[in-house]
């Protein structure tokens, strides 16, 4: 080890504190970056290894509309198309009766076409009985692990709920996978029958329920020659409430298959062709990997935003390991100018300074991965929670450990500390070493450069403002904040002089000479205490920023379900998907709802899930009638002419959807149906709020000329004059009563229960805000303890001349509390600054939704309040060390 | 008596005297105090043989430190030359500026100026690591060993008194074996019998060397030890014999 070398490693270890502070500062930093990288990348991979066990090793799928594909296309595609390995697959979602929060993925397969898509079903060593398998009523496999998780063993029955409907599902045996992967992909995994699969989600035989096209319960298997019983046989259409065991035939099933999976060879483009040649209209083949890209692009927006929060800690981050090297260069300036006087070069100054702080970087680097990867097993349940209530089920909910996020920790945490070490670094090297030699140069260098570097704020904030004002994406987004907070933390110098020479007087005759030399302590170590005071305004700032517009959000949301939410009942199935519907309500019951006494107006929706090719969407269809059109507010169009045409296939696009796909009043919109790609002219854009992948609005006419009818997901109720809507409540239950589990839900109920899932969308960026301001805390202790050790001498000169203990301390957290509140008041602008782009820029590029910005003047002196206790809190310890420190030790020349 | 040497002439092109340790010719600088400017240097000469002790005298804020920053290639003149062992210092870069210290020049300080996370050996030794030399551990005891300190060779400079420090500060000042040494009041700080212990010491170990010391003090008492003794004032050096 070099001499310089070994004179940084004795001064970081001669400061245990400063450094143990500004490994903590790095460690945050990088641990909430890391955290939110591998929460993300786990949901992403939850989706990929979840589709890898349900995709098996298909190179293809055929996929048909919303009502998926019919059954007897499997025969015509062995037949036709010559395709020779084929699977036909029913999937959907159930909810345990006995963990209800649970949601299990039911994945149907023809046990004998398995063995060469998923061998941990069909394989040799799946040791699957077909024949108990095919014939136990509602027989399932599962993993060893999940068995175990639901305490279940075989021969165990599991009471499910499949749209609130009860089903049983009965254990005939567990699935071993290989390797933990498998082990994975197959958590909370049900493999049935694909007949006991189209039971359960109601895709049963006979055919299709598409209006006029031909509904024979002709199913024929596949004529695989290599199949134990290949002969096409004719299946009865499973009867729902039968317990007899069913016959062993085991052909794929008539009815509606989720999709059919294919083995075609690899690049046989010719193969493909011949495929898609026997589809009919509206079914397509693609590629299997397609459907988790759609996934992870329907997400991205959602995942970008969290990514931008958690660099926040990393920005603040930056600002104390600033702040610490800053420090380490002003204590030692007589050591560096000695260096550079006994012939040290400047370079080799440089080299000393960065070496320092990579050395903290790299510690703080390492302790914050091992935090990070902690962190994250808590936040990848808050994410895919997030991402259960919006998007889709996510099964796999355990903490993938990537390492492309854990490399991006490590050169986030060290192009951090570099960047923070590079201006205090080429400021110990840049001094001569003259100037070095002198006392208070940092200072004088500071104070000088402070007009300077207000101005080049200046300029980065209005850089940043260029920046928000081009159409450059979210990032670009994120990129004018960045230059907003830049611009702010390079004013903050020449500002924080201003506010200390404003707050002398004031002090002074508050607190006598203690104060006035609080306020001049401020203005006299400028080099750490802006620097303190930015990464504490930044940090407070997000804080206002995102409540402002998480407050905005709130605001817009209620105010839009106070619009939309005009019925007095709403009865619903429950969904594995809160914001997305998709379960059936049984048809009867909701003729019966219809017609319950009491109503005056029945809305019964069907809700289906729509893909043009570039990720899901959902189609809701109601009667589109004058009334029910005028629910919704529009941006573009009107509720009359939407209801003018709605009988004609006119449809409303929800402003999100109108964003995400480019589309306008006057366009039109090409479907994916039943029965092929058909147009639909766009009536109106209406606002919504509650889904971001947006919503395609029908009426039920057209709706059922295109598409099988899925089934009532809901029913809102209109109390009929004189009606109580509690009164309402009460008779929709009785009357579901062992019939199917439904919610029914008064409109307050929804309103309330819609603005929990909203609260708890966001509870992950209220933890990344505070995360920030802790960071911003151990910024604020660190420049504290820095300048406790700085002004050791003059306090205890000050101490020698008779100043007590207590008025250190007076004088300590005085001068701390006027950080916390000048690093406050500068919060409130900045942060509704950042609220400003969040609304207006971030969430219209992200998502296309329009808010009304609402500020709360709660938000804004919590954030002020939340300053100067964070400041005042952080000054205990350096204030008692201070007022402790004995005044003959510290006037010691070091 | 006071013997008053010739000045060598003005101008900037003057080449380095031939035998003189230090030459300056012409050399002037100003600093900025605020609006006002102050001119420090005025045109000074001066040469200092090789071999020979030297006294830097003036008045508080004569430009004294300044001229010890030009000859050491800390600062660099507005006008005129500098030479230093026979090197125009002012034609180098502020890296062979630097180097050049490092291999030539020694510097004893006012405060001693020991780096407080090195060893009194490491601090010794500090110039001869950086330019790798391998014999540095035995040269850094020896050295401590004719200052007297070879017992405190582990130990950190907070832990030595006044007098102890500038001890090793002279060690180190001589550690490279360097063509001059430049000592900026190197008493200032000492009792007046240290004073006298430590100059004896720098006066000795450099003339046993026969290398060159150039003092800069406030202290008549020191003038007696000089072979020459250059006098600052409004700007221009004034060159004086041995006392």
């Amino acid at each position: 080890m070099g001499t310089l070398a070994r004179s940084s490693r004795r001064y970081l270890l001669r400061h245990p504190w400063l450094t143990a502070l500004s490994v903590l500062g790095v460690a945050l930093g990088v641990a909430v970056s890391v955290a939110v990288d591998l929460a993300n990348t786990s949901a992403l991979r939850a989706f990929e290894v979840s589709g890898q066990a349900v995709t098996g090793r298909a190179t293809h799928q055929v996929v048909g509309g919303p009502g998926g594909v019919d059954g007897r296309l499997v025969a015509r595609l062995a037949v036709e198309a010559g395709a020779g390995e084929i699977a036909p697959v029913v999937e959907g979602n159930a909810r345990t009766a006995r963990q209800p929060g649970r949601v299990v993925s039911v994945l149907g397969v023809d046990p004998f076409a398995e063995a060469s898509f998923r061998p941990f079903v069909g394989g040799p060593g799946s040791g699957l009985d077909a024949g108990t398998f095919l014939t136990v009523p509602g027989a399932v496999l599962l993993s060893e692990q999940t068995a175990a998780e639901l305490g279940l063993a075989v021969g165990d029955t599991l009471g499910l709920r499949v749209d609130g409907r009860p089903e049983t599902a009965r254990v005939v045996g567990l699935l071993q996978p290989d390797d933990d992967r498998s082990a994975s992909a197959l958590q909370n995994l049900l493999v049935a029958d694909v007949s006991t699969a189209q039971e359960w989600f109601g895709m049963q035989g006979p055919g299709s329920r598409v209006q006029g096209l031909p509904s024979d319960r002709v199913a024929t298997g596949p004529s695989d020659a290599g199949r134990p019983d290949s002969s096409p046989t004719a299946r009865p259409a499973p009867d729902a409430t039968s317990a007899e065991p069913r016959t062993t035939d085991h052909g794929p099933s008539a009815g509606r298959l989720t999709r059919i999976d294919l083995i075609l060879p690899v690049g046989d483009s010719a193969a493909v062709a011949c495929v898609r040649a026997v589809l009919p209209a509206g079914t397509e083949v693609r590629p299997a990997s397609s459907q988790a890209e759609a996934l992870a692009t329907m997400t991205a927006a959602f995942r970008l935003n969290l990514t931008a929060l958690s660099l926040l800690a990393l920005v603040v981050g930056v600002f104390l390991i600033y702040n610490t090297v800053t420090f380490a260069v002003v204590q030692r300036r007589r050591v560096l100018g000695t260096y550079r006087a006994l012939g040290v070069t400047r370079r080799e100054v440089f080299g000393v300074v960065l070496a320092e702080a990579l050395v903290v970087g790299l510690v703080g680097t390492a302790f914050g991965i091992a935090l990070g990867v902690l962190m994250g097993t808590g936040l990848v349940r808050l994410v895919t929670q997030t991402i259960g209530d919006l998007y889709f089920v996510v099964r796999v909910r355990e903490l993938a450990l990537s390492p492309a996020a854990l490399l991006k920790g490590v050169a986030l945490g060290l192009g951090a500390t570099l960047v923070g070490a590079l201006r205090p670094g080429w400021e110990a090297a840049s001094t001569p070493p003259a100037t070095a030699l002198r006392r208070s140069t940092a200072e004088d260098r500071l104070g000088e450069g402070a007009g300077r570097l207000a101005l080049a704020g200046l300029a980065a904030g209005a850089a940043g403002v260029g920046v928000l004002a081009v159409p450059a994406g979210v990032a670009g987004a994120y990129v004018g904040m960045l230059g907003i907070l830049a611009g702010t933390a390079l004013a903050t110098p020449w500002l924080t002089r201003a506010w200390a020479r404003l707050a002398g007087p004031v002090m002074g005759r508050l607190m006598g000479p203690v104060g006035r030399m609080a306020a001049r302590g401020i203005a006299t170590s400028l080099s750490r205490t802006a620097v303190a005071v930015a990464a504490l305004t930044v940090a407070v700032a997000a804080t206002v920023g995102v409540a402002t517009m998480v407050s905005s959000f709130r605001t817009t949301v209620e105010d839009w379900l106070g619009s939309v939410l005009q019925s007095d009942v709403y009865v619903q199935p429950p969904s594995t998907v809160f914001r997305r519907g998709g379960a059936v309500l049984d048809p009867a019951l909701a003729a019966d709802l219809e017609a319950l006494a009491g109503v005056e107006r029945a809305d019964a929706i069907r809700v289906r899930t729509l893909d043009m090719g570039s990720g899901p969407f959902d189609l809701v269809v109601s009667r589109l009638d004058r009334t029910r059109a005028a629910v919704n507010r529009y941006k573009a169009g009107s509720a009359q002419d939407v209801a003018a045409r709605a009988a004609s296939g006119a449809v409303a696009v929800s402003e999100p959807f109108a964003f995400r796909f480019d589309v306008a009043v006057g366009d039109t919109l090409t479907l994916p149906t039943d029965r092929g790609d058909r147009p639909f002219p766009v009536a109106g854009v209406y606002y919504d709020y509650g889904n971001d992948l947006g919503v395609v609005l029908m009426d039920e006419r057209p709706f059922l000329q295109s598409y099988a009818d899925p089934g009532y997901s809901g029913t809102a109720l209109t109390a009929a004059p004189g009606v109580e809507p509690a009164d309402l409540v009460a008779r929709a239950r009785v009357l579901a009563q062992g019939r199917q589990q439904v919610i029914v839900r008064s409109n307050r109920d929804l309103r309330e229960a819609s603005l929990e899932i909203f609260d708890q969308t966001f509870v992950v960026t209220g933890v990344l805000r505070l995360l920030a301001v802790a960071v911003a805390f151990v910024g604020v202790l660190s420049a504290l303890m820095a300048l406790q050790l700085e002004r050791r001498r003059e306090l205890a000169m000050l101490r020698a001349q008779g100043m007590t203990p207590r008025e250190v301390q007076k004088m300590v957290m005085a001068q701390t509390g006027l950080m916390g509140l000048w690093a406050g008041l500068l919060a409130v602008p900045l942060g509704l600054a950042l609220a400003a782009v969040l609304v207006f820029v971030v969430n219209v590029r992200s998502f296309g939704w329009t808010l009304a910005f609402t500020v709360s003047p709660a938000v804004l002196l919590q954030a002020v309040g939340l300053a100067v206790a964070a400041a005042l809190i952080a000054g205990l310890y350096p204030a008692w060390r201070m007022s402790t420190t004995p005044p003959a030790l510290a006037m010691r020349e070091e | 008596m006071t013997d008053t040497l010739p000045t060598r002439p003005t101008g900037g092109g003057a080449p380095p005297a031939d035998g003189a340790v230090i030459a300056i010719a012409g050399v002037r600088k100003h600093y900025r105090e605020g609006d006002a400017r102050r001119e420090v240097l005025r045109g000074a000469e001066m040469t200092m043989p090789r071999g020979a002790v030297g006294a830097l005298v003036g008045r508080s804020g004569a430009g004294k430190s300044t001229l010890l920053n030009l000859i050491s290639g800390i600062d660099q003149p507005d006008g005129g030359t500098v030479a230093v062992d026979g090197v125009e210092i002012g034609g180098l870069s502020e890296r062979d500026r630097t180097l050049f210290r490092r291999r030539h020049v020694g510097f004893v300080f006012q405060f001693y100026n020991l780096v407080p996370t090195l060893t009194v050996a490491e601090n010794v030794r500090f110039l001869l690591d950086l330019e790798r030399a391998p014999d540095a551990a035995d040269r850094a005891r020896q050295l401590l060993d004719e200052v007297g300190l070879a017992d405190r060779a582990g130990a950190f400079p907070d832990r030595l008194s006044g007098g102890e420090q500038q001890r090793v500060a002279i060690a180190r000042a001589l550690a490279h074996d360097p063509a001059l040494v430049l000592a900026d009041e190197p008493t200032g700080d000492l009792d007046a019998k240290t004073g006298v212990r430590i100059l004896d010491l720098l006066e000795r170990m450099t003339r046993e060397r026969g290398r060159s010391l150039l003092m800069v003090t406030h202290d008549e008492s020191t003038l007696t030890r000089a072979d020459v003794v250059f006098r600052l004032a409004d700007g221009v050096v004034t060159t004086e014999g041995r006392r």
